[in-house]
């Protein structure tokens, strides 16, 4: 099978779930006629019609309640948030009705409910186009969060998110569109982090762009004679705490690399959990993420801003000198 | 301002040996301090830079006032401070870990994380060897000095003995016990091929064990305020490696037959010079000898090891004459035995009739054999 | 009343039942606020008391594929419904045997098996629920998805989001505003621009307003709009005028209400219109006080039981459906 892009991973996804399951539908801004404004939804409007794959209104309290509303009375819709930086508006139906419903229903009725959003900096869109979400939702009971790295983790969890009958929020970064890779065609596990490069010194657990980043720091390393064991957390909510607790017990060190703000990001969450569960294994404990403020427009502030390759190797060195 | 001699609060800059502006690698000599003993050269324990100076020479300072601003010196590290203070080793939870395991003492661990913190690898490479450490000083009385730096194993020797010594009331007593046909019976044993002989000590092990079974208050220990008896009788047999004292364990002696003790005794004795011993095979013992015979003593007096009750000090076999049964003379094979034991939970009569109860064991060793 | 008018309600034996559904409506209402008095309904609780007609009036057209979101005042709309009035005062009272188990308790209510999708405690909330299930209902059982909310909504983002897709999409949505004069504590005319019926009628969407004292109004107006939705013609939009007769909330004595005003509404109150054009429709008077005292009789007996039933346990919730 030849390497296929992130998008064309994501657009396959969508095709094959959308035949597989009459109930499943999809909308959005620009997805249906255009094709969708990162080109990850050609041709489905084409092949299934305007009842299964239509263009909405710019309306996100609209988009939000429809998906909300459709999916407690018997449907399986997946809606696309242009920018993860416009979820705040679709918050309230997500946050007050869609993570909350089944519990108040007791367990009745299930809202199975995939949100699709286009997330990350580096592409130069500025403050209000690039930012990270998943921090806002981390508090969020009730909510799952993919965030894919490559194309098979693009085409194998969003296949898994559709089927999963919990609301999920699924990032697809930016950057990663032009990515290209092997793809099978199984449904993968929500929830299931995977050891990407196998090391000894030290456990670096990281998502989406920054697994590229982190890879390219950890050969680099190599050449320092430190050895890094990469984890990709694939989804960021949960968080598969066994993967990495397996690897700090070997390592004895982790850092989290999270291209989101350091405060109240999810790698403090990977820290406060590896840190209940496996204290006594631990010499180094810290995370890289980005500063405290919004994300800057011109190149040379955006790229200082992240957390590429050079810096994550950098620290690594600096901490275990 | 490092904590440089025990004995001070404050100390004088001497002179700096860095400029502000200039950088420095770990290990560099940075300042010179006057304590009340000695000029000493204080050495970086970072990479870093010298920004400011805030106390120039020929200034004092208390120990742990700021005497200068650093810079570069990474995340977690402080503004210099002398390495570890004696109450809380700055460790990470993996070393206390560690330390526990291998059963080392943190303090005199050499950490060479940010700030002296004391990981992992730290502590698995002191379960080693000594560091030995020279510090410039000038000539005195007693000559050059050389610092050795006592491994963990060594520091915590030194600790417990030390406690054994405070709050153990010791008293001592001696006598000869008369090992001429455990002499006889290892003679023949050897003489047979393919039989492996069990050592000398390996008797008085089996010994000691029976005499346990009939004494159970020197296998016990003092316990806040009450003495704690136990029912399994684990013997320690105390052997000199290279540069400690290690004591393996050979649990439940009493139960074990002299061929199992032997064999056992050899392989403990050939781990711990191999420091490959387990860490539960120097734990849970009940009562330590001491056989000091292969050099040559004729008898010493050994220091309780706690929280165990007594301890068994051996010395040389000799031959030594002996009156016999018709008033003459004849030659013998005698061994001393000298008895430490812990005055809180046994008395001089205890002692005395545990040692003779040995002494009968050891003269008529028939039934230790079988 | 005079035996000259015509009759005007065309089927005696349902509106006595929709008599019945009031009565046990304003009941319970008048049950839950003497239970909140007392300390046995927590937090606090919106009574539907002098609105009956508009939620009895919609139901008893609706047929069992539709479904319905209410507000957080939505004891009624649940009653109307269909919802057991026992294990709906059990949930006030926070028992086991409520009809969410005591988890959602009286703003969140839900009970889908009886066509309720919920109450949205979001102001606005139930034109979202409801636009959501119009979409699935058009592309499945063809049922319409009524959502229920005041005047106060009306300045909501989610209205004219709602509103104009359901419109483009042409959802078989029926949105009932009941206009009961009032958004909270503040009249709706000092905060609300232009008409209400205005906001619909700019995206072309069929409006009217209406009497919502009068039930068999309501349900003629409803019958009508539900009518034309059902057949595939897009949302429509009903203002019931209409009015509470106690505070927003039971903390609120409405002390904002000029004077007068609700005597002039309670003059008209929709349980007594009813049962005037009940008798001079045909129905007997003796029949009707016996419904009186039936549903009194059931509201007692409901207390006690209530009062009674057992508190759930903290149980161990799974975060996700498998």
């Amino acid at each position: 099978m030849a390497p296929i892009a992130f998008r064309t991973a994501v657009r396959d996804a969508l095709d094959e779930e959308l035949a597989a399951d009459a109930r499943v539908i999809l909308f959005g801004e620009d997805v249906a006629v255009a094709g969708g404004v990162f080109a990850t939804t050609p041709g489905l409007y084409e092949k299934y019609g305007a009842d299964r794959v239509f263009d909405t209104p710019i309306s996100e309290l609209a988009l939000a309640g429809a998906a909300f509303g459709s999916a407690i009375t018997g449907l399986r819709p997946v809606i696309e948030i242009m920018f993860g930086d416009f979820l705040t508006l679709a918050m309230d139906m997500l946050v007050n009705q869609a993570t909350k419903y089944r519990f108040l229903t007791q367990e009745q009725v299930a809202v199975p409910l995939v949100i699709r959003s286009v997330v990350g900096a580096g592409g130069r869109f500025g403050a209000i186009h690039s930012q990270m979400p998943a921090s806002w939702f981390m508090g969020v009971p009730g909510l799952k969060i993919v965030a894919p790295s490559t194309p098979a983790d693009a085409k194998s969890l969003l296949k898994a998110a559709i089927r999963d009958d919990n609301p999920v929020l699924f990032f697809e970064h930016k950057r990663l569109y032009g990515l290209e890779g092997e793809v099978d065609g199984e449904a993968g596990r929500l929830g299931q982090a995977a050891v990407v490069r196998e090391g000894n010194d030290i456990t670096l657990v990281t998502a989406m762009k920054s697994v590229h980043d982190a890879s390219e720091a950890a050969t680099a390393l190599e050449g320092d004679g430190i050895s890094v064991e990469v984890i990709d957390l694939r989804t960021l909510r949960p968080i598969d705490v066994e993967t990495i607790l397996a690897s700090v017990r070997k390592t004895n060190r982790i850092v989290v690399v999270e291209e989101g703000p350091a405060t109240g990001g999810w790698a403090g969450e990977v820290l406060a959990c590896v840190t209940e569960e496996a204290l006594g294994h631990l010499d180094e404990a810290w995370r890289i993420a980005t500063p405290n403020t919004p994300i800057p427009y011109s190149p040379p502030l955006e790229d200082a801003f992240l957390p590429g390759a050079d810096r994550i190797a950098a620290e690594i060195r600096r901490r275990l000198r | 301002m490092p904590k440089l001699s025990d004995s001070v609060a404050d100390a004088v800059i001497v002179k700096w040996l860095k400029s502000p502006g200039e950088a420095f690698h770990r290990g560099d000599a940075l300042l010179e301090v006057e304590t009340d003993k000695a000029t000493v050269v204080y050495e970086a324990e970072t990479d870093g830079t010298l920004e400011t100076i805030l106390v120039p020479e020929g200034g004092t300072a208390a120990v742990g006032a700021p005497i200068a601003a650093l810079a570069g010196a990474g995340p977690g590290a402080p503004t210099a401070r002398a390495a570890v203070s004696a109450d809380r080793p700055n460790a990470t939870p993996v070393a206390r870990r560690t330390a526990v395991e291998l059963g080392v003492s943190l303090h005199g661990v050499e950490g060479t994380g940010p700030g002296g913190r004391i990981g992992r690898e730290d502590v698995v490479r002191a379960a080693v060897s000594p560091t030995p450490l020279t510090v410039a000083a000038p000539a005195a009385a007693r000559g050059d000095v050389q610092v050795l730096v006592p491994t963990a194993t060594q520091a915590t020797i030194a600790r417990r003995m030390a406690e054994s010594a405070a709050t153990i009331p010791s008293f001592t007593v001696t006598a000869d016990a008369d090992v001429s046909q455990i002499v006889a019976l290892r003679l023949g044993a050897r003489a047979e091929s393919g039989v492996a002989t069990p050592s000398l000590n390996d008797f008085v092990v089996k010994a000691v064990a029976a005499a346990l079974g009939d004494f159970p208050r020197f296998n016990a220990s003092w316990v806040g305020d009450t003495i704690e008896c136990y029912s399994r009788i684990n013997v320690g047999v105390a052997v000199a490696t290279d540069d400690a004292l290690l004591v393996p364990v050979v649990a439940d002696a009493g139960t074990k037959s002299l061929a199992e003790i032997a064999a056992e005794t050899r392989r403990l004795a050939d781990a711990a010079r191999r420091r490959a011993l387990r860490p539960e095979e120097l734990q849970n013992g009940t009562f330590t000898i001491s056989n000091l015979g292969m050099f040559g003593v004729r008898s010493f007096t050994a220091i309780v090891d706690p929280p165990q009750t007594a301890i068994l000090a051996v010395g040389a076999v000799r031959r030594s004459p002996v009156e016999d049964a018709t008033g003459g003379v004849v030659f013998r094979d005698v061994m001393t035995l000298t008895l430490s034991c812990d005055h809180r939970v046994v008395y001089g009569a205890d002692g005395a009739r545990f040692l003779s109860r040995l002494r009968e064991l050891l003269e008529r060793p028939l039934v230790l054999a079988l | 009343m005079s035996h000259t008018q015509a009759h005007v309600l065309d089927d005696v034996r349902l509106y006595t039942d929709i008599y019945r559904r009031m009565l046990l409506i304003r009941g319970f209402e008048d049950l839950v606020q003497s239970l909140f008095l007392k300390g046995e309904v927590y937090g606090t609780t919106h009574l539907y008391s002098g609105q009956e007609a508009v939620a009895t009036g919609v139901a008893s057209l609706l047929e069992e594929r539709d479904r319905v979101a209410a507000t957080y005042r939505g004891h009624g709309h649940a009653l109307a419904l269909g919802v057991d009035a026992q294990a709906l005062l059990d949930e006030m009272l926070g028992r086991a045997t409520g009809v969410n188990g005591g988890r959602a308790g009286s703003m969140n209510v839900n009970a889908p098996e009886h066509r309720l999708i919920g109450s949205f405690g979001i102001v606005g909330g139930s034109i979202a629920a409801a636009t959501g299930a119009a979409l699935a209902l058009k592309r499945t059982t063809g049922g319409v998805a009524v959502a229920y909310f005041g005047d106060g909504a009306m300045n909501q983002g989610y209205v004219f989001e709602c509103l104009n897709f359901a419109k483009v999409q042409k959802l078989p949505l029926v949105l009932v505003c009941e206009n009961n004069g009032y958004g909270e504590y503040t009249a709706f005319r000092d905060v609300t621009a232009g008409k209400i019926r205005a906001r619909a009628e700019v995206m072309e969407v069929p409006a009217e307003t209406i009497d919502g004292m009068s039930v068999w109004t309501v349900r003629e107006a409803a019958a009508r709009l539900i009518a034309h939705t059902r057949a595939g013609n897009g949302p429509v939009f009903l203002e019931a005028l209409t009015y509470r007769y106690v505070g927003h909330s039971r903390s609120d004595p409405g002390a904002y209400r000029p004077e007068g005003e609700l005597d002039e509404w309670r003059a008209r109150d929709p349980i007594a219109l009813l049962r005037g054009r009940l008798e001079t429709d045909g129905a007997e008077a003796s029949r009707l006080d016996r419904i009186e005292q039936d549903v009194r009789a059931e509201l007692d007996a409901m207390r006690e039981r209530g009062l009674a039933a057992p508190f759930p346990s903290a149980q161990t919730v799974p975060e996700f459906a498998e």
